[in-house]
């Protein structure tokens, strides 16, 4: 039998502590991105997701949107994206105190704190995409049924076809959970 | 336990993110050129979808006012780009900034384009042109291929041989083809010796203000100046014109000017002339400063040359010019350092209306006569240093070489060439590769479209032992010369950018609307796919409702920030059309001076839904 108030390793405190930084560092990359292409656009159209951004070419996504009488892309239309990044950076603190206090029972509350954040996450974008695909105006020039774009794969809208893919933000917080469930593994009971 | 598992699926975690993030997994496209050895002729100009012509050719289009672009070596034409007349396919001289440009003429004769240059070699950002029918110059902008400004030049009647520019792009000289009076004013021909003049004038370019400009005028004898070329490296202060009707004939010029056996090379020094308007050395005629070469003397030459010259055309390295005969079968190599030699030693064989005459035999290096070589008009080089000459009654290019005189090759080219352009063939550093005939008959090289026949431009391969006419392309009235540059020269811009400080522009569809004051009524509408907004709050936006009598300015602005996609705006019956490209303003200006109802729409299509891109324009009567 392990005692669970053991301390972890040292090592394991550095892998938390590097998730920790990879948690920070994602904050600078993209986290999503939707590419679309169609014929007249081969070279693909953007829509890149940062946690507290969006860029790409949103005007002219927009501007052709209107056609099947979707509504417009818009920071204003993701209240996320304003408090995101205070959610990614507390979740960087509360890790590098994980990091510090070298608790297994910390460590279990911080990942499935993680778990939570990341499922609420994807749940959120995925109602977002939804909202998009399935909320189009009556009023639309060009009729089509409703779509939900997924949030990993290829989808065709008439003649786009879109590519959802993940950013580096994204796996940067990938690479950062598996730092963080190592330690489980390396500390495991023998 | 292995310490190493931990640190190792971490780093592996950490390079499968990198690699998925930063990798390219494209592979590396091979762009080679079309001019490789063993190549077929198709082969050589065939450019397949997805790849791009080497070069740019920039043809002047003579009397249609216009200037055209084709690549070069497929010989596609890409662009029309209209410079001194009006072209409702770009809304060119309707909308307000191009009307200003072309002011009240509605045509040009477009001849000598010439690439702005910095240090003898085509830096790519400017072509100046000169109007031969109204007497102006312009200078188009290479960012967005659109003409910028045009400068109406006093005092002349036909900027023929110009334009060309100094080493820098200092000046752009604009000798004239016709004699006219100072002022173009009123004088018999009998008094043509005595009041008429050949005025040249010396035209500066300001980058910043994209402003034409003209720093002096030269009044020089009333004879007929045709071509033109400045010096370069050695001999780049200088520069060389060729004149004809040194007779100073008045009628029937056909015989009346062709009857001295000599004429005229005018060889100046501009750097001479700037410092003699710098001194004060000049007269003002009408607010000009005129410098008259017979009482502000010095730096004004002339060398004797077979009569009738064309072309005169400096050679790379700077060392000769080279005078083409047109009805002399020769051309002459004349040597800049003997020219200056002359100068020095005050080598004369006495004045020509007050200007000093070099003695022929102190400037000449040799004169070339290739065998049965008829109508030498103008010299184009290549990377070696070689010579093409274009023959126009002979329908050849004979290639040849300055240095000795020696006939290397000849190639007959489809009729009548007048001038021929090679790649960047009048700098100081030719590419070789390629020179193109611009041949003035056409005949019957294409499919008949009746009696009026297109030009013809025929593509040379100049890489193999022989020339070789590998293309041909017809091409609409005229080229007479042209230029060719390596096309990574050319830096376009796709999109214009939102401009703050322009008070007629209108980004946002709500921020459009439609403002009277008085019986002026201004719209500041906006263009998107596929409608237009001129008043976003009105019950019908895309409608402009004026009274009969009324100014109206329409400011129209596209704010589809993305590549090609242009919107038109026509009023039906108006007689009205412009285009605003992506991210552009543009200004409309007319009087309503028809009561009644005209349907507006876009004119150039735009998407799908482009038919349905109307809205009306309603005229209420008095």
């Amino acid at each position: 039998m392990n005692d669970s108030s053991k301390k972890l390793s040292l090592t394991s405190s550095l892998l938390i502590g590097l998730a920790a930084v990879s948690i920070i560092a994602s904050m600078f990359f993209p986290w999503w991105k939707m590419v679309f292409y169609a014929p007249q656009y081969p070279e693909g159209l953007n829509i890149i997701v940062y946690p507290n951004k969006l860029d790409g070419q949103i005007d002219i996504i927009n501007g052709l949107n209107h056609y099947i009488g979707m509504s417009n892309f818009g920071e204003e239309n993701f209240p996320e994206l304003s408090y995101l990044i205070y959610i990614i950076g507390g979740l960087a603190g509360l890790t590098f105190i994980t990091a510090v206090l070298r608790k297994r029972a910390v460590l279990y509350g911080l990942i499935v704190l993680f778990a939570t954040g990341g499922l609420t996450g994807v749940l959120d974008l995925h109602f977002a995409l939804k909202k998009y695909g399935s909320n189009l105006s009556p009023e639309a020039p060009i009729k089509i049924d409703p779509f939900i774009p997924p949030i990993i794969g290829e989808n065709t809208v008439a003649n786009f076809i879109t590519h959802s893919l993940l950013g580096t933000g994204l796996y940067l917080i990938i690479a950062a959970f598996i730092l963080l469930l190592i330690p489980l593994w390396k500390d495991r009971a023998k | 336990m292995k310490k190493w598992v931990p640190i190792a699926s971490g780093l592996l975690a950490g390079f499968i993110a990198a690699t998925i993030s930063f990798a390219d997994f494209s592979s590396k496209t091979d762009t080679q050129t079309a001019s490789a050895g063993n190549k077929s002729d198709a082969e050589k100009v065939y450019v397949p979808f997805g790849k791009k012509d080497d070069y740019y050719l920039f043809a002047s289009g003579g009397h249609s006012g216009q200037m055209f672009i084709y690549g070069v070596p497929s010989m596609r034409k890409i662009r029309t780009i209209p410079v001194f007349s009006q072209d409702s396919a770009t809304g060119y001289g309707f909308d307000e900034h191009s009307k200003k440009l072309m002011g009240g003429y509605t045509w040009g004769d477009l001849h000598h384009p010439a690439f702005s240059e910095k240090n003898g070699d085509y830096d790519g950002k400017w072509m100046f042109a000169t109007d031969v029918g109204n007497s102006r110059a312009a200078v188009v902008d290479l960012k967005t291929f659109t003409t910028k400004d045009i400068i109406k030049v006093p005092n002349t009647a036909g900027p023929h041989c110009a334009a060309f520019v100094t080493e820098n792009t200092e000046y752009m000289f604009l000798p004239t083809r016709f004699a006219v009076p100072l002022g173009q004013k009123y004088e018999s021909l009998d008094d043509y010796s005595s009041k008429y003049r050949g005025v040249m004038s010396a035209v500066t370019f300001d980058e910043k203000k994209v402003k034409l400009n003209i720093a002096y005028q030269v009044a020089l004898p009333p004879w007929s100046y045709d071509l033109s070329d400045a010096g370069k490296k050695g001999s780049k202060d200088w520069a060389v014109m060729t004149t004809y009707n040194t007779e100073e004939a008045t009628t029937t010029m056909e015989v009346n000017a062709s009857q001295a056996d000599r004429d005229y090379i005018v060889l100046f020094n501009w750097k001479e002339l700037e410092k003699m308007v710098k001194e004060g050395k000049y007269e003002d005629v009408g607010g000009q400063k005129m410098i008259f070469p017979e009482k502000q003397k010095g730096g004004i030459y002339l060398v004797p040359v077979a009569k009738s010259p064309h072309g005169v055309d400096v050679t790379p390295d700077g060392n000769y010019f080279i005078a083409s005969g047109k009805l002399a079968p020769a051309m002459t190599v004349f040597s800049f350092e003997k020219a200056f030699k002359a100068v020095e030693n005050k080598e004369f064989a006495g004045e020509r209306n007050g200007i000093p005459i070099l003695k022929y035999e102190s400037v000449m290096e040799r004169e070339v006569n290739p065998e049965n070589a008829l109508g030498p008009l103008h010299t184009q080089f290549d990377d070696k240093g070689m010579a093409y000459t274009t023959m126009f009654i002979s329908s050849e290019i004979v290639k040849w070489d300055p240095n000795t005189g020696k006939t290397l090759d000849r190639v007959p080219v489809q009729y009548s060439p007048g001038h021929s352009v090679a790649a960047e063939g009048d700098t100081v550093a030719p590419d070789g590769k390629w020179i193109i005939a611009l041949n003035k008959i056409a005949k019957d090289t294409y499919l008949s479209v009746g009696p009026s026949h297109p030009e013809s431009m025929q593509l040379i391969d100049l890489s193999g032992e022989k020339m070789k006419v590998v293309q041909s392309a017809p091409v609409d009235p005229e080229p007479h010369y042209a230029q060719m540059i390596k096309a990574d020269k050319i830096k376009t811009i796709e999109v214009y950018q939102k401009d703050s400080k322009n008070k007629d522009a209108v980004y946002n569809q709500k921020d459009t609307k439609i403002v009277r004051k008085g019986n002026e009524v201004h719209v500041y509408g906006i263009a998107m796919r596929s409608r237009f907004i001129f008043d976003a709050k009105s019950k019908r936006p895309d409608v402009i409702e004026v009274n009969e009598g009324d100014h109206v300015f329409i400011h129209l602005t596209n704010i589809d920030f993305d590549e090609d996609i242009t919107h038109g705006f026509a009023i039906n019956d108006y007689d009205l059309n412009m285009e605003v490209q992506p991210g552009q303003t543009n200004t409309l200006e007319f009087t309503a001076d028809k009561a009644g109802t005209f349907p507006l729409y876009c004119t150039n299509f735009c998407s799908a839904l482009h038919q349905e891109m109307n809205g009306y324009f309603l005229v209420k009567p008095k």
